[in-house]
């Protein structure tokens, strides 16, 4: 007989015959395949694929010239006399908001007169460009089709502190086939863009498109020596690629906790090929005796495993791109709030990510179903048919897995003192897979101590339905230890990862109740990021110090710049060092008065542990930045905790930023009042102040709460992420339990007989279920709670940089696992209705 | 009053659509203390009328009387209960719960029910059938005859004036039925229990004080009064 009408036979028949389980099963595959190709469609259109929106209608292939705080325009004015076939396109690059409403756009000013025919404005442009025409309206803008607006529509923008009011002169309308990013945009001639943004005489990039013969080094190398030391020369598209860079940790930890709904399937599909080799032990006996070989055996339990991953995973397929709607907002909100300003590209299917997320479902499936598909082929003949279950039960309970168990718990604590691998905590995942693993190997042991431990309380306390429950559960301890292990995994990781963003969350409240002690804090209208530094006016400051109530003014200024290849941020504070020492921490062993008395007295600098952690800088070192025409060397005179970016701080007092950098504009103000001032009075003072601009004023407390909404909103992605898994885990107990009740139906049958009401046999199967999920709770706290440790002090550690003081969520645990707890009743519902709807007649006379 | 009377039961079961006769129009009367055989060919009906007696299942004709109640009549709830205090059931495989101990596969029903005393109770009972001192062991720890003695006892164990059994010596050789069904007699003996036993070996229809023929679903009429 063929392999393919066996298949048929023993492996395709009695999967139909169970259509709800088989279902179930497909189903768990499709949502493993599904979060991981969700997370990777989602990543890759919000991490992966995206430029830096300032880079939007760059030039491609040229150099890019900037420099912090801006290029003089003079500069341009001596390139465009090199005796070379250069062509400059000068840039101004901003944001600004919709009615104050809303995203930022990215608001950009180019050269539309002097050099409308190198720009890729006339192709998108619903008219020819005539300058003439345009320069005759006021103040003229050319938007993204996408914005919506129409030629001719008078428009307001929030540029910076201002609102100020446009007209639109065109609308760039996408060309065919492309959906690009630069359809969200707002441009603006170069002369209006510098003075809407304040920036007079001043340029923010150069453009520069090359001759069409020499290499790019060859003319970056000849660009240099006539520019000054502070400029930066770099290859167009640089600013994407180190933010991809900076975005590749994030990236990479997604993927990862992608990852885990994937091994929970794994365990359902283990669980669900081992329950088939021991329901069909006799059958494999048989098949054995009339000439089956050991392959036929082990390869007909991997071709169900194979039936299994290849629907699981179209499906997979099919669902993850619905679920990459979501994943991808939300992916981009965590982008936006703690990395850069973006917009999520469209969501693509790409011939390597269909063939990743099949190989993924496949793989996992037929690697979960090894050990039991060799199980099943080592089965004798005589052995089989003799002693059945007995067999099975007896081999799992070996102490072999708890030697497995040490050996892996061991190795975990060796990998998780390794160091990163390129900012990748390699080792540190190795650690939590090691913990994962070891944790299930000792399971079975686990269940037998839960058992010894709990019996006798199960008699006394409980009806015999818990007793019968709890028998069954011990007697079947294979499928008990699998469907425990599985939704233990499922609840370690949502408790790990709940625990360490509960510690991060306190960490940061804890940080801010130090760092946040001004009375008022100010910045410019408009969504906040953490690479958009719009100013306020320097006059507002000024005239809130004149306040008699106000103590002190505290003007912080910031700069996006990059350094060494990434984005960071350079930034310049005026407190006195007293204020500041109770409000910066530095690293344990650094004396903060010390540092902070020396900071304002030279070329010093402080910077933040994510900053000295990704750039592995440590006290005593010294920086180079390119300020005011030169490369200037700043010593580090501190590593401080700060939590507000990952991009990391270079920290400078306010007069060494100012001597460089002589723009007194701040992007944040912090007002101290005298002490038994009225605030409310000094609130309505500082509206005055205010007036027409747009600077939005915070409380202490007020801005406490937004900085917590946008942590609690950065990190929504990964509750979903563990929501999946548990869901996933959830549907395999249902499947396991609906198993259960079909090999077990004699058994109801027989209480039935006995006496049994429906009831009890419900109740039966329900104790199954809670029992379950407490004991997989129990596991999976213990284990989330070692993975948390991990996750805390070496992954999070060695991919961003954050020190994080470990801190328990009770309630948001409580909350959790007090849901997956219903949950995993809840799934014992319909196998339970399943045993009470059984025709005991029926069942006790099968043989 | 009879403790189980079938007046003019018939059963018919559907397969795949089509009707197929398993009892017709059988009435038969069993009283405490009753040792009655229902012996026939393998498919004549008996376990079919077997289960009938135990409010198992139900006729599609006629009725039957349980303990003074029309089983048609009942609802799950006082089905369940009707089986609790009234009837007892041994099967041809034993049916013990291999996943408890002799002592507490033989208390379940009490546990079941919800009565009060069950250890000491089932520990009488295994006296009884001479295996209190296997009460610990796990059931496939015992023999066949072993098992069968620890099903028998559970049967008992609620005290139920009706006990069922089911070819209770079909899986056993000839000396263990033997001893097992001079437990079930003694059972009618010492306990006042009717037992019906289905079966198709001489043994068994030696041991009782009554047999009942079927054949097709009926009872053969001249082994009728026997």
């Amino acid at each position: 007989m063929s392999f393919r009408l066996l298949f048929i036979r023993l492996v395709v028949r009695p999967m139909l015959r169970e259509p709800v389980r088989t279902a179930l099963t497909v189903f768990a595959v499709a949502l493993g395949v599904g979060v991981v190709v969700a997370i990777d469609l989602a990543g890759q259109a919000a991490a992966g694929s995206f430029h830096s929106s300032l880079e939007s209608l760059a030039g491609r292939g040229g150099l890019s010239i900037t420099a912090i705080g801006g290029i003089d325009q003079q500069i341009l004015a001596e390139l465009v006399r090199l005796p070379y076939s250069f062509k400059f396109s000068p840039r101004i690059e901003s944001f600004a908001t919709i009615n104050g409403h809303g995203e930022a756009l990215p608001f950009l000013g180019l050269d539309l007169i002097g050099d409308a025919s190198g720009q890729d404005l006339q192709g998108g442009s619903q008219r020819p460009l005539d300058a003439a025409t345009e320069l005759a309206n006021d103040r003229p803008i050319y938007a993204g089709w996408r914005l919506g607006f129409h030629h001719g529509q008078h428009v307001r923008l929030l540029i910076g502190d201002r609102m100020q009011d446009f007209t639109v002169a065109g609308v760039l309308s996408h060309r065919e086939g492309e959906i690009g990013l630069d359809t969200l945009i707002v441009v603006a001639d170069i002369g209006l863009a510098q003075e809407v943004t304040g920036k007079p005489g001043k340029l923010d990039s150069i453009d520069v498109q090359l001759p069409p013969f020499g290499s790019l080094e060859q003319w970056q190398g000849l660009l240099r020596a006539q520019l000054p030391q502070s400029v930066t020369i770099s290859p167009e598209g640089s600013r994407t690629d180190e933010n991809r860079k900076m975005l590749a940790a994030f990236r990479w930890n997604l993927h990862v906790l992608s990852y885990i709904a994937l091994v929970v399937g794994a365990f359902l599909i283990y669980n669900t090929i081992a329950i088939s080799v021991v329901r069909r032990r006799n059958e494999i006996g048989v098949l054995r005796a009339l000439g089956a070989t050991r392959n036929l055996v082990r390869n007909g339990f991997l071709a169900e495993a194979l039936f299994f991953g290849v629907f699981g995973s179209v499906a997979g397929l099919a669902l993850g791109r619905v679920m990459a709607i979501g994943a991808v907002q939300l992916v981009s909100n965590t982008v936006k709030s703690l990395y850069v300003t973006s917009e999520a590209a469209p969501l693509q299917f790409t011939l390597g990510g269909v063939l990743t997320g099949l190989a993924v479902g496949i793989g996992v499936s037929v690697i979960a179903a090894l050990a039991p598909a060799i199980e099943a082929s080592q089965v004798a003949p005589i052995e089989a048919m003799a002693r059945g279950r007995e067999e099975y039960t007896v081999r799992v309970r070996s102490r072999r897995s708890l030697w497995w168990a040490i050996a892996a718990l061991a190795t975990a604590g060796v990998c998780s003192q390794m160091p990163a691998i390129d900012r990748q905590p390699i080792f540190a995942y190795t650690a939590a897979a090691l913990l994962v693993a070891g944790t299930s190997a000792a399971i079975p042991n686990l269940v037998l101590f839960t058992d010894a431990a709990i019996n006798r309380i199960v008699e006394r306390l409980f009806a015999v339905e818990a007793l019968v429950a709890l028998r069954s559960l011990r007697a079947s301890l294979g499928r008990t230890s699998v469907m425990a292990g599985a939704l233990a995994v499922a609840v370690a990781m949502t408790a790990s990862v709940g625990i360490m963003v509960g510690s991060f969350r306190q960490t940061v409240r804890v940080w801010m109740n130090n760092q946040l002690q001004a009375d008022f804090y100010l910045r410019p209208a408009g969504s906040g990021a953490a690479d958009r530094h719009p100013t306020i006016d320097p006059d507002i400051p000024d005239r809130i110090q004149r306040l008699p109530q106000v103590a002190a003014v505290d003007r912080f200024r910031v700069y996006a710049i990059n350094y060494d290849g990434l984005p960071a941020s350079l930034g310049g504070g005026q407190t006195d060092a007293a204020e500041m020492s109770s409000q910066t921490q530095f690293l344990p062993g650094e004396d903060s008065q010390k540092i902070l008395q020396t900071l304002p007295t030279g070329d010093y600098a402080i910077v933040s542990e994510p900053f000295a952690s990704k750039h592995n800088i440590h006290v005593g070192d010294s920086i180079h930045l390119g300020l005011a025409g030169k490369m200037r060397a700043f010593r580090i005179l501190g590593i401080y905790y700060d939590y507000s970016t990952e991009r990391g701080f270079i920290i400078l007092d306010r007069a060494t930023l100012l001597k460089y950098l002589p723009d007194p504009a701040a992007s944040n103000i912090a007002v101290y009042l005298k002490p038994g001032v009225n605030a409310e009075e000094v609130r309505r003072a500082i509206g005055n102040i205010i007036g027409g601009r747009a600077v939005m004023a915070f409380s202490n407390n007020k801005l406490r709460a937004e900085a917590i909404k946008i942590f609690d909103r950065s990190f929504r992605i990964t509750y979903a992420l563990e929501a999946v898994a548990v869901f996933v885990a959830v549907i395999g107990i249902a499947g396991s339990l609906l198993a259960l009740v079909i090999d077990r139906r004699r058994e109801f049958a027989l209480l039935r007989f006995l006496g049994a009401a429906r009831e009890q046999v419900r109740g039966i199967i329900l104790w199954e279920a809670g029992l379950l999920g407490l004991l997989a709770i129990g596991i999976g706290l213990v284990l989330g709670f070692l993975l948390s440790l991990l996750l805390i002090f070496v992954i999070n550690k060695q991919s961003f940089g954050w020190t994080i003081q470990f801190h328990l969520p009770v309630l948001l645990l409580a909350v959790a696992l007090g849901g997956v707890y219903l949950a995993t009743v809840l799934a014992g519902l319909y196998p339970a209705r399943t045993a009470m709807r059984m025709n005991p007649i029926e069942a006790i006379h099968e043989e | 009053m009879p403790l189980v009377a079938l007046n003019h039961v018939g059963k018919v079961y559907q397969t795949d659509g089509t009707p197929v006769t398993a009892l017709d129009d059988i009435s038969l009367t069993v009283e405490p203390g009753d040792f009655l055989a229902l012996v026939g060919r393998s498919g004549c009906g008996k376990s079919t009328l077997l289960n009938l007696c135990g409010a198992m299942d139900f006729p599609t004709s006629g009725e039957v009387v349980l303990g003074g109640y029309i089983t048609t009549r009942l609802n799950d709830a006082d089905l369940t209960r009707l089986r609790r205090e009234k009837v007892g059931f041994v099967f041809q495989s034993f049916q013990l719960l291999h996943t408890l101990s002799v002592v507490e596969n033989v208390e379940l029903p009490l546990l079941l029910a919800r009565r009060p005393g069950a250890r000491g109770i089932a520990m009488e009972r295994l006296r009884w059938v001479e295996l209190d001192g296997h009460a610990n062991r796990l059931p496939h720890q015992l023999s066949g005859g072993q098992q069968q003695r620890v099903a028998i006892a559970r049967a008992l164990v609620h005290n139920p004036p009706l006990l069922l059994a089911d070819e209770p010596t079909g899986n056993l050789d000839s000396t263990t039925g033997d001893l097992v069904l001079s437990i079930l007699s003694r059972a009618a003996t010492d306990f006042g229990v009717a037992v019906i036993i289905a079966t198709h070996s001489a043994e068994s229809v030696a041991a009782a004080r009554r047999i009942v023929h079927l054949r097709d679903g009926r009872i053969a009429p001249a082994m009728a009064a026997v």
